[in-house]
């Protein structure tokens, strides 16, 4: 299973207001808060959080079949400039971002070592440029690739009754769009 | 306050966080925040943190669990505006 989540940075400087009263509390574990708080870039360390605590409910959300909002109990740990986990109840989740001044993209995995496949698309081409994916890799006609979704919202993709991915994300957000797939 | 008060004032709050217009005009209490209305799941905490403010209310991480759409924000504000 993985979950991706992309954030626009110039968006989310217009879209939301972090320094909010209320903000963080309601979002963040007093850890999170001390280390936005002192570091020398908060604003980036608010989104890298926010895109770790979003990538890991879309994993947790497509094993089980419920949704909620609960930002503050996914609890991050930053391991390196990429690399971090989230914790949620009993589950682990290993998480890889990449963070630039324009955008953060982060991929969750309960794998160590996950080999999905990323790719960065225009927003609006994101489900065309899935199926041209797949095509390439099963060899199956673009045009005959079906996107389904499961009761909560996780896209499937499908060849006739053929399930072609064992897991896939979709996030886009202002003009960034991202996909990340496991095959089946 | 009537539901149909309360649900007016929320309007009011949802309006400039929502991304699809014709969801929005045509907004029940079946309308889901994120599926319907488009709403980015970063502004789901301004809507909660404007919720508190308009109606004075505290939203405990508890209900906030479940602030997904119209009608759960409404039961959640009624039970709240009903303890206090």
């Amino acid at each position: 299973m993985i979950g991706n989540d992309i954030i626009d940075l110039s968006l989310a400087k217009t879209q939301s207001n972090w320094q909010r009263r209320g903000f963080l509390e309601k979002q963040f574990s007093v850890n999170e808060q001390q280390l936005i708080l002192r570091s020398t870039n908060s604003f980036i360390l608010v989104w890298r959080f926010w895109s770790m605590k979003e990538a890991a409910y879309k994993v947790f959300t497509q094993q089980n079949e419920m949704r909620f909002f609960a930002p503050k109990n996914f609890d991050c740990l930053l391991i390196s400039e990429k690399k971090g986990m989230v914790f949620y109840k009993d589950r682990i989740f290993y998480t890889s971002s990449i963070v630039t001044q324009n955008y953060i993209f982060t991929l969750a995995s309960y794998e160590k070592l996950t080999k999905a496949y990323s790719k960065f698309v225009m927003p609006k081409f994101i489900n065309i440029m899935i199926k041209i994916k797949l095509e390439d890799v099963t060899k199956f006609s673009a045009k005959e690739i079906e996107q389904k979704k499961s009761k909560n919202g996780a896209p499937f993709y499908y060849y006739k009754d053929k399930v072609l991915t064992r897991s896939c994300s979709i996030s886009h957000h202002g003009n960034y769009g991202v996909f990340s797939l496991l095959y089946a | 306050m009537t539901r149909k008060e309360l649900i007016t004032s929320l309007k009011k709050i949802i309006k400039p966080y929502s991304q699809n217009q014709e969801a929005f005009k045509n907004l029940s209490e079946g309308t889901d925040f994120i599926n319907d209305l488009k709403i980015n799941s970063a502004n789901l905490v301004d809507i909660i943190l404007d919720v508190e403010d308009e109606f004075g209310i505290e939203i405990d991480n508890e209900s906030m669990e479940k602030m997904l759409s119209v009608k759960s924000a409404i039961n959640i504000i009624e039970t709240k505006l009903a303890e206090s």
